[in-house]
């Protein structure tokens, strides 16, 4: 019932933009939202029983409810000043014209503010991420492309006001960028940048090209949601820890500076590296962020396999070593784009292209 | 070490030069090198780890690397930013690095050559001879903020923890303790006053000043502790007291032998003489069931669990021993329990000690 009512609102909202300035005085939107907004309808239904209700909300559902109160007030407002419509005074009447004219606008916006509230998020949407950046074919030319590409998603991170952390980075002998990992966080990051993974592609005239012949090089991005203490739960007991401490009697019997940290998670395998920092414990930190990234995304690509039928966009790491990764890349396409098959580094998995 | 830091924030300065200056100034520079010619931060990183191995110098890549990276203003050669690592350094910077490196010769730590180094996300400045805060000491902190964290305390008005530090050294147990807990407020008291004005000069560049009382004191001097009482009763000792056993401080590594004060790392014969001081003074100190955090030599939990037996009349005993990231047994939790001893009520509170001028 309920994706019935959303698959209405999709059309709505994506087949038509904006409403414009209201024509008649007794509608205030387009004949598919005021259908949608019918007294007596369900959504009018479910968001009375949203306000009405005492039991816990759901995600979001008390920004719903204020909403529409709101809306609901606005309505009133709208109607009693439809009185005024038919005074004697002019100068009245048109004062009213233009309350009713505002009144109008700001209702059909609190609909659409409805409907999107309406539309449920992933339980990812509100994480932080990890940013992963690897360098496809095209040799020196995708490097460069790659390290345009990090820097790019840098800024636009710098402009959305997200934190930003550079994790790792693994440049080329020119400039360019062969690999490099960020963390980013902050409000709906995830959310802004889930459709970023995948491959990119790029055709120019690369810097390393004498002849100005046209090249194309790609560059991959991965999009790992970082997942919070309640959502992954690591034991500390399937973890080994890898510093260069390890030998001899530590503590104040020894003086070191490497503090490169390795994690290995012993039932999957993953391994997850860092030497960003000084101190050690940061370096472990980290580390620990980037592994629970990797586990997490595991974890989600399995329960979204589960879910879904096998024509999806899927990005997969294997082992992670730095310079040499192992992509695999799956692509669907709808009807519309071409189907192009891009496999950096094989490994056969049944329905991969279908 | 003061001339290093001057001489650095000069050229980084300064505007880049390249070209023509080179001439004298790079010819009696580098006698292992045999061709000039502009070098980038890469280029000399792999230099000089193929002279600081052929001298046979521990983690030669690594010191390298924490050298360059310093010159250009970074904290790790990782972390530059990428442009920095293929574009060539001017006379200046290849100038300081020739410098640093020739202390790294000198088998000088790395902390010491660059000035500073990080201990639980805070930079403090490092000179010698006082200690170099070690890796796993910023494990003891955390168990320190675990347990202490999530209980409410209240002294009189102030509110937060009243914790005294014995050895503070630089003052990085100190001072990321007061970082991490706003309410804190912390003793930090060392018999050397190398130490007392090391960890004065990092509490106003973190400017915890205000919540630190820095106290030169020798734990093992009889009575030291009486003055100590005014402050109040405690709600926790931490320490990272010398506790290398006596035998064991000839093997150390040059790097610690010959720049780190002796003092701060010697423990006596079986590596508890100041532990077992702070142990001693600890009851007179602390609250009822106030605690003690010690980071402590592997042979010690041990010791320790049979020293504070045969001591019955400090009413400690050992709560908790944690493992370090190692996996060594390396933390000791000491609570004590049952009332105060020994004190007369009038004691407290004391009047509050003016802060430490400087």
């Amino acid at each position: 019932m309920r994706s019935r009512l959303l698959l209405s609102v999709a059309r709505c909202l994506w087949t038509r933009r904006t409403i414009g300035p209201a024509r008649r005085y007794v509608s205030c939107g387009t004949p598919q939202l005021e259908e949608l907004f019918a007294r007596g309808g369900p959504l009018r239904t479910y968001l009375e029983r949203q306000a009405g209700s005492e039991s816990q909300l759901q995600f979001r559902g008390a920004e719903l409810v204020a909403v529409a109160k709101l809306l609901s007030e606005k309505e009133q407002e709208l109607q009693e000043t439809e009185h005024l419509l038919h005074d004697e005074n002019e100068d009245l009447r048109k004062l009213a014209e233009n309350e009713i004219t505002s009144c109008q606008k700001e209702i059909a916006q609190l609909k659409h503010q409805i409907i999107l509230l309406l539309v449920p998020s992933e339980e990812t949407d509100e994480s932080d991420l990890i940013l992963e950046v690897t360098a496809g074919v095209g040799g020196q030319e995708a490097m460069l492309f790659t390290a345009e590409m990090f820097d790019m998603y840098q800024q636009y991170a710098a402009f959305k006001r997200w934190h930003f952390e550079t994790l790792e980075y693994f440049p080329s002998e020119i400039g360019g960028l062969r690999h490099a990992s960020a963390s980013i966080g902050g409000s709906e990051a995830y959310k802004h940048m889930k459709f970023e993974g995948g491959v990119h592609r790029v055709q120019r005239v690369p810097k390393t090209e004498k002849q100005g012949r046209i090249h194309t090089s790609t560059m991959t991005v991965a999009i790992l949601p970082q997942p919070t203490e309640i959502n992954l739960v690591i034991n500390p007991k399937d973890l080994r820890i890898d510093t260069k401490r390890a030998s001899g009697a530590g503590g104040q019997h020894v003086n070191t500076t490497d503090s490169a940290v390795r994690i290995v998670h012993l039932p999957t395998g993953v391994v997850s590296e860092c030497q960003q920092e000084r101190s050690q414990l940061k370096n472990r930190e980290m580390a620990m962020k980037k592994l629970r990234a990797k586990l997490y995304s595991m974890r989600l690509e399995e329960e979204t396999s589960k879910r879904y039928s096998a024509r999806k966009i899927q990005i997969s790491k294997q082992l992670f070593a730095p310079f040499s990764m192992e992509i695999l890349v799956t692509m669907s396409f709808s009807e519309k784009t071409n189907c192009s098959k891009l496999n950096l580094k094989g490994k056969e998995s049944p329905g991969m292209f279908a | 070490m003061e001339c290093w830091g001057r001489m650095l924030r000069a050229f980084l300065s300064g505007p880049g030069r390249r070209g023509a200056t080179w001439g004298s100034a790079y010819s009696s520079w580098q006698p292992h090198r045999p061709v000039p010619g502009l070098l980038n931060a890469t280029e000399l990183v792999s230099h000089w780890t193929a002279i600081f191995e052929k001298e046979g110098i521990p983690e030669a890549q690594e010191s390298s690397e924490y050298i360059v990276a310093h010159v250009l203003g970074a904290k790790t050669f990782q972390s530059l930013r990428p442009v920095l690592w293929t574009q060539p350094l001017t006379p200046w910077q290849l100038q300081c690095i020739q410098e640093l490196s020739s202390c790294r010769l000198q088998r000088m730590p790395v902390q010491y050559i660059l000035g500073e180094w990080d201990f639980q996300g805070l930079s403090l400045k490092m000179a010698p001879p006082v200690f170099i805060p070690r890796p796993e000491t910023e494990e003891l902190v955390e168990w320190v903020l675990e347990e202490v964290a999530p209980r409410p305390h209240a002294v009189g008005a102030q509110g937060g923890p009243l914790i005294l530090e014995v050895g503070c050294g630089s003052g990085a147990i100190s001072l990321s303790l007061l970082n991490q807990l706003p309410q804190s407020r912390v003793i930090a008291v060392d018999k050397g006053e190398a130490s007392i004005c090391l960890t004065r000069e990092n509490a106003q560049r973190l400017r915890l000043q205000d919540r630190i009382w820095i106290v030169p004191l020798d734990v093992t001097s009889e009575g030291s502790w009486a003055h100590l009482l005014s402050w109040g009763p405690m709600d926790l000792v931490v320490s990272n007291p010398p506790y290398v056993f006596h035998q064991d401080m000839e093997q150390l590594a040059p790097e610690i032998l010959s720049y780190e004060d002796p003092a701060a790392l010697d423990g006596g014969e079986k590596g508890m003489d100041i532990i077992t001081h702070i142990l001693a003074l600890a009851p007179r100190l602390l609250k009822d069931s106030g605690s003690i955090f010690l980071e402590v030599d592997p042979r010690h939990p041990e010791l320790v669990g049979g020293w504070l037996q045969s001591r019955p009349d400090l009413s400690l005993h050992l709560v908790a021993v944690r493992k370090d990231f190692c996996g060594r047994p390396r933390f000791l939790h000491i609570r004590r329990s049952g009332p105060q001893r020994g004190c007369p009520v009038h004691a407290w509170p004391g009047p509050q000690p003016a802060r430490v001028p400087g």
